[in-house]
């Protein structure tokens, strides 16, 4: 496979779908990214259920009887001659995250504005690359996955009490 | 034979915990109840009512795509009704060419609103809900249900 890695590549991280948990008292799924080259260290993603779960059939590479919303871009693609080249998560601001996918045909590569969710579930089914610039992946600080599932726990078990 | 038909709204239908899209001819001559899932109906709804999320949802995220690329949305038909799921085309043109894509009547609405493309029936498919979804529907009724209106 050709490298697509652009100019930039040295400032880009390749990450790898770690799992997606459940947070059932938002009713939305947090995406547990690790790093390709060194998988310790975590990167999390809140996501809508409905994405949660579309990234999460991706992974299980399940089928469904009809094409769900992602399949569907993932489809036009194969129908029109598009390739998901990579995918990019470009910026957060106000712990909102930023993606931009790059689609190639004949040569050109065009870019689409996305949440980070359609661009993982793209990217998945397309079998992408899903890269974190350097600078967004430096400022997930504070993120601390176990003490944020911990929260979660204890949140859901509050939930039944009540 | 194809008809025509608009979005005249959505429902929830509490005995399924479903959403119901309901499509209508021109001349309110007939109806469509289409049943879709809750992400599909927020899909629909915002479209609806012409909001603009700060960020694009999955559906406005299939429109850049067809975009980027040039590539329009022609129509949307929906084509046929098995055993209450419903199947519907996506036709696009891209380069002076045309293509027909299978997908879920959900996501070519969806689509065919965000890109103002006309949405087509197949007049086989009216026929056939008319009496499947009649009674799939007055089957799911039980006396409880009536009484509940009374409390």
């Amino acid at each position: 496979m050709p490298d697509q890695t652009p100019q930039s590549s040295e400032t880009l991280i390749e990450l790898t779908i770690d799992r997606i948990v459940e947070d059932s008292n938002t009713d939305t799924r947090i995406v547990v990214l690790s790093r390709s080259d060194e998988a310790t260290e975590r990167f999390m993603i809140w996501v809508g259920a409905s994405e949660g779960e579309s990234i999460r059939r991706a992974l299980d590479t399940s089928v469904t009887p009809r094409p769900m919303s992602h399949d569907l871009v993932k489809n036009f693609g194969e129908h029109l001659g598009v390739k998901t080249t990579r995918v990019v998560l470009t910026d957060v601001k106000s712990s909102t995250y930023f993606a931009t996918v790059y689609l190639e045909n004949k040569g050109v590569t065009r870019t689409i504005d996305a949440r980070p969710s359609d661009a993982i579930a793209l990217a998945l089914r397309c079998h992408a690359p899903i890269y974190v610039t350097h600078d967004v992946w430096q400022r997930r600080s504070g993120q601390n996955l176990d003490a944020c599932l911990n929260k979660l726990e204890t949140k859901n078990i509050g939930a039944h009490e009540a | 034979m194809i008809t025509q038909m608009q979005v005249k709204g959505l429902m929830f239908d509490p005995y399924t915990n479903a959403y119901i899209v309901i499509l209508r001819d021109e001349d309110q001559s007939e109806m469509l109840p289409i049943w879709v899932g809750k992400s599909e109906a927020g899909a629909i709804s915002l479209s609806l009512e012409n909001v603009a999320p700060p960020r694009p949802m999955t559906h406005d995220f299939m429109k850049s795509y067809l975009d980027a690329v040039n590539a329009k949305v022609i129509s949307v038909v929906v084509t046929d009704l098995n055993d209450n799921t419903y199947f519907a085309k996506i036709h696009l043109s891209y380069e002076d060419s045309e293509y027909t894509i299978d997908s879920r009547p959900s996501d070519a609405i969806a689509l065919a609103l965000r890109s103002h493309a006309p949405i087509f029936v197949n007049e086989s498919v009216i026929k056939k809900q008319s009496s499947e979804e009649l009674d799939q529907w007055l089957e799911n009724l039980k006396p409880e249900d009536f009484g509940k209106l009374d409390s």
